[in-house]
């Protein structure tokens, strides 16, 4: 008997752990560095992987570099370059962080929640702080969070191409996790 | 000196012609770098057709080797949709392998999102894309595959 409630126990915990943590392969993230002078350097990745924890409120986003994927072929060469990106040598971009404002959102209950993320964002081998706001929806089970937020680029050692290249690139996000 | 005025002045003529000629060529240069756009991949012809359980498996063997081979390449693979998933206003193809979770992922260009809309789970397709490679996910302990503007075949 006390073998049975402790099978039963473990797998309702294991169920609880798998409900918690949604994710998508198929978030996207659009990049655009453009200036009056260059609407070049602008692309998006939709095949990029995030999970939110919904217990814990933490959140991590994957993107491969190579798969942002731009409208002119030299624009994307000059990006995953060595100048640049350097993809052959940082083959990813990662932000792991968590929702500071966690009792302001309900997972359990459908609705739009606003919520404030600290974490970290990797890229071109450097790691630097990120503070940024997300519209959370939650529906029917589906959370779906959108992002809009800035980067330095000289903070990642990535120059802007003598004022070519945006130093500030806008980078938004959506993701629709399940 | 009538003659040496005259051989200056076809030597300038020659000059501007030359330098109209140069910067004519520059300007189209130029023109053609940043204006030349990615064409349809529907119309370019794949390096390399595989299944997608095969293909999966040789990232799975040595990602490292199989991004030198293929990133960047044009590929044909065939394969059994296991889930269409929403990006944003877009939908990604995916065809995994349900041993292991690595999975090969597809971003469609824009001609060809109507048509991927109709494709359901289960259904076998082939699709041509640009490979972007594989690296392992540390989120989902898994190696995956993405691709780029993709058609279908």
């Amino acid at each position: 008997m006390k073998k049975t409630t402790l099978i039963i126990a473990l797998g309702l915990m294991v169920s609880a752990t798998f409900a918690q943590k949604k994710t998508t392969t198929s978030a996207s993230v659009n990049f655009d560095a453009t200036t009056p002078s260059d609407a070049m350097p602008k692309a998006d990745n939709k095949t990029v992987v995030a999970a939110i924890d919904t217990k814990t409120g933490t959140v991590a986003f994957e993107a491969v570099v190579k798969s942002f994927s731009f409208g002119n072929p030299m624009m994307q060469e000059e990006f995953n370059g060595a100048k640049w990106m350097d993809s052959e040598k940082f083959p990813k971009a990662t932000f792991k962080g968590t929702i500071t404002n966690l009792s302001a959102v309900n997972f359990a209950a459908d609705g739009s929640y606003k919520a404030t993320v600290e974490g970290e964002l990797t890229m071109h081998g450097v790691t630097k702080p990120v503070k940024t706001t997300a519209d959370i929806t939650v529906a029917g089970g589906t959370v779906t969070s959108k992002s809009d937020f800035t980067i330095v680029g000289a903070d990642y050692g990535i120059g802007d191409a003598g004022g070519k290249v945006a130093k500030e690139p806008k980078i938004s996000v959506v993701a629709e996790m399940k | 000196m009538a003659t040496a005025n005259t051989n200056k002045k076809n030597r300038v003529r020659k000059i501007l012609i030359i330098g109209a000629v140069l910067l004519a060529a520059a300007i189209g240069t130029a023109w053609y770098i940043f204006t030349d756009s990615f064409s349809d991949t529907a119309k370019e012809k794949a390096a390399y057709t595989f299944n997608a359980q095969d293909f999966i498996k040789e990232f799975q063997q040595n990602d490292s080797a199989s991004n030198k081979k293929y990133a960047e390449q044009i590929i044909t693979i065939n394969g059994r949709v296991t889930e269409v998933e929403q990006a944003d206003t877009t939908v990604n193809i995916k065809m995994a392998d349900t041993t292991t979770g690595s999975y090969v992922i597809f971003a469609f260009q824009q001609q060809d999102i109507a048509n991927v809309k109709k494709i359901k789970q289960g259904d076998s397709v082939s699709i041509k894309g640009s490979c972007s490679g594989g690296v392992y996910s540390d989120i989902l302990e898994t190696e995956f595959i993405t691709f780029k503007r993709c058609s279908i075949n």
